[in-house]
């Protein structure tokens, strides 16, 4: 005991003072919120009044709203579209920016400029690029002879659009990523193919490609985690529509808590969905991840 | 503290020491002297209230000038006047208020769609507990709406201010080049209108001036300026519920759905998002809208540029009163306050003759008054104003929304359906009414039930 003591007023003492900040706020930011999340799925609560013991009514509840499955069908026709688009653009770019040429750090920043803009900005920015009556890509159509696109106005086009939106803003960072992995690929693998008379394709599909798999796993677990978290873009572009076709399970939630006060129903969305990505996420790692 | 502590008496980190220490001083100072100041008024010794406005310019200038006038007279309370913080919406704010505590004592934005949420969380001081509460509504409201404004206890939590009454603004020149020489009162004529104004001007196989736009995303107040407005007018006055019954499937709500899909169908109104005012660069032909339109129209128009409004178009066979939806903004008093009675008296004086007469000259918003447009008071305000003398005859026929808690949701309901229905013809408006009704009752037997 008195060494426990002793030892606790020494290093052990300083070392839980400096952790402190940390677990403030993980008491405060994470643990609280995540606890009080799962006692609000038992409960109905609009905030304002007191709660009420619901018991598992909101997952009943849950297993009959149509437009909950719809927005979690829709998050995952997001992640079909954006997912590869995703890994593909930024594939090709790292690829390309690792290459010798004039200016690479000067497209490697600009790459990367739309990650660190606020997403709202750049959603008010590609409505407008959007717009069908007076949108710049719209024009430019017009001036090839070609028809109007809808892009965010009608069901079939909006979430691919918005698909491609949210790959132009983040590719940046997978493109770091990319760049990451293909710097620390040994150099006497591509030296040992062009010996053995590999051409570019070749050494691409064999070496690269495989040689990238850490890095492949790592972009498609955050970019997976990133697109069930889609929110910002149908919240400000097109509010869910049209005819609920970009409505995410994120906005779904949002709505529920915030526009209509079911802070007990939104919090087992919450539950529900979370536990849907950690399933996503471990069969992706199953199907990608290799020795 | 125990950090604190070993802070202070460790070596070699002086500046730290001081920037702490007089961050703390300064921190515990000011949140003392806050404290003092909005319980007691630190300069006059007098009792201080609370006052939260809309936050748009113009009734920030309005509760500016009205609160100055006040702590200018002799009352014992003195009022400080903020706006409403940003959010979304103003209803969400007030709703956080409540529930940390933090309301005002009084506020000047109260919608009637959320009363009965604040009601049941006891935010909100009974008006009718004033004796002269209702001898200042029976002259200044008419009974029909006074009612509408009654809480589910049959008591009153509002005080009835201002109404927006929406109507039709149109663009006179844009009629005149269309040979329309009478205003569309029809649903029938509202739509030959719509032919005639949707236009190609530049010849370039695209239409470039359209009869009107609304905004197309499904959210829910959005319908209050498309689908409620006419359904009101097209109902002669109903709201979506008759006591607890819901009434929204009807004629009028079908025919309101039909309008608008024969809109869309033929292009009067653009499926798109624009941005900038398309009304006033020319480009449309009408906007729905109501009275605060006129101070935006003046401030912006171009030279040359006619305007006026006209009321709501109704289906062909409508008989009646002209009614349309207002948009109405009431008074609450928060049960926080400490001062129910010295509030109630700064709630009287927000909706006296000449605070009215200022809310009209500043913000051309309507004062909720039976009377309005014939009391000689107002008289050389409206004789000078004819565009407002038309908002002050419809606002004695205008309907606000059911004081319902899942009103929002409902509303969310019928956006849906408005969206399948009128704009992506998806549904017939029969069918998409009755989902709209459908998917409320779920929502009301969900959120009711025990």
């Amino acid at each position: 005991m008195k060494s426990i003591m002793s030892r606790m007023k020494g290093e052990g003492f300083t070392g839980g003072l400096m952790s402190l900040p940390y677990i403030v706020y993980f008491s405060f930011f994470i643990a609280f919120p995540i606890g009080f999340s799962f006692i609000l799925i038992f409960h109905k609560w609009n905030i304002i009044t007191p709660m009420e013991w619901v018991g598992l009514r909101n997952f009943i509840r849950l297993f009959s709203d149509a437009q909950f499955f719809k927005a979690i069908l829709n998050t995952l026709t997001f992640l079909v579209i954006h997912i590869p688009l995703q890994i593909i653009v930024a594939l090709l770019l790292a690829v390309g920016l690792n290459q010798k040429i004039r200016f690479r750090g000067f497209f490697r920043s600009l790459y990367f400029m739309p990650v660190i803009v606020s997403g709202v900005v750049i959603t008010i920015m590609w409505r407008q690029l959007y717009g069908y009556e007076t949108g710049l890509l719209n024009m430019m159509l017009l001036q090839f002879g070609l028809d109007k696109i809808p892009w965010i106005n009608h069901p079939t086009y909006a979430m691919p659009s918005i698909a491609i939106m949210a790959t132009w803003k983040n590719v940046g960072l997978y493109v770091v990523l990319f760049l990451v992995g293909l710097q620390n690929i040994p150099g006497f693998l591509y030296e040992a193919a062009n010996i053995d008379g590999a051409g570019p394709v070749q050494k691409f599909w064999y070496i690269t490609l495989p040689a990238l798999n850490n890095t492949m796993v790592l972009v498609m677990i955050l970019s997976t985690i990133g697109g069930f978290s889609l929110f910002i873009e149908p919240f400000v572009m097109t509010g869910g529509g049209p005819m609920n076709s970009t409505l995410s399970a994120m906005l779904y939630i949002y709505n529920q808590a915030f526009y209509f006060g079911h802070m007990g129903y939104s919090a087992t969305l919450g539950f529900f969905f979370a536990c849907i990505v950690l399933l996503v996420i471990l069969i992706q790692k199953k199907v990608v991840e290799r020795d | 503290m125990l950090f604190l502590n070993q802070l202070f008496r460790s070596r070699g980190n002086g500046y730290i020491r001081h920037f702490i220490l007089v961050m703390i001083i300064a921190g515990f100072t000011s949140s003392c002297s806050n404290d003092k100041e909005a319980s007691t008024g630190s300069k006059t010794g007098k009792t201080i209230i609370t006052y939260w406005c809309s936050s748009n310019a113009h009734e920030i200038a309005l509760a500016r000038e009205l609160v100055e006038a006040w702590n200018k007279g002799d009352h014992p309370v003195q009022v400080k006047m903020q706006p409403i913080p940003a959010s979304q919406s103003s209803e969400e704010v007030l709703l956080a208020a409540i529930a940390g505590g933090t309301t005002p004592d009084i506020c000047s934005n109260m919608w009637p769609g959320a009363m009965d949420e604040f009601v049941n969380a006891g935010g909100l001081v009974r008006l009718d507990q004033f004796p002269d509460f209702y001898d200042y509504n029976i002259e200044r409201v008419p009974e029909v709406l006074m009612e509408t404004f009654a809480a589910s206890d049959g008591h009153y939590y509002q005080l009835p201010w201002k109404t927006n009454p929406t109507m039709i603004m149109y663009n006179k020149r844009m009629f005149r080049d269309a040979g329309i020489e009478e205003l569309p009162r029809t649903y029938s004529e509202f739509l030959e209108a719509g032919a005639k104004l949707t236009q190609d001007r530049d010849g370039d196989g695209h239409i470039d001036q359209w009869l009107g736009y609304r905004n197309i995303k499904p959210i829910w107040w959005q319908r209050f300026f498309d689908y409620y407005t006419f359904y009101v007018a097209a109902s002669g006055g109903l709201t979506l519920f008759d006591g607890d019954e819901l009434v929204f499937e009807n004629e009028a709500s079908i025919a309101v759905f039909e309008l608008f899909r024969q809109i869309y169908k033929n292009g009067y109104f653009p499926i798109t998002e624009f941005t900038g005012d398309q009304f006033i660069q020319g480009n449309l032909a009408i906007s729905i809208t109501g009275p605060y339109a006129i101070s935006h129209v003046e401030k912006f128009k171009p030279e040359g540029f006619e305007y006026d409004f006209f009321p709501v178009p109704v289906p062909d066979d409508h008989e009646g009163l002209l009614y349309t939806y207002g948009d109405h903004k009431n008074i609450a008093i928060f049960s926080t306050t400490e001062h129910p009675e010295e509030t109630w008296e700064f709630a009287k004086y927000l909706i006296s003759k000449q605070a009215d007469l200022r809310l009209l000259e500043l913000c051309s918003q309507i004062p909720i008054r039976k009377d309005l447009s014939i009391d000689p008071y107002f008289s050389e305000y409206f004789n000078q104003r004819t565009m407002m003398t038309k908002f002050a005859e419809q606002a004695i026929l205008t309907r606000g929304v059911d004081g319902a808690a899942e009103l929002k949701e409902i509303f969310d309901a019928i956006s849906q359906e408005f969206e399948a229905c009128a704009i992506f013809d998806a549904r017939t408006p029969t069918e998409s009414i009755h989902r709209a009704v459908e998917r409320s009752k779920v929502i009301i037997e969900w959120n009711r039930a025990k």
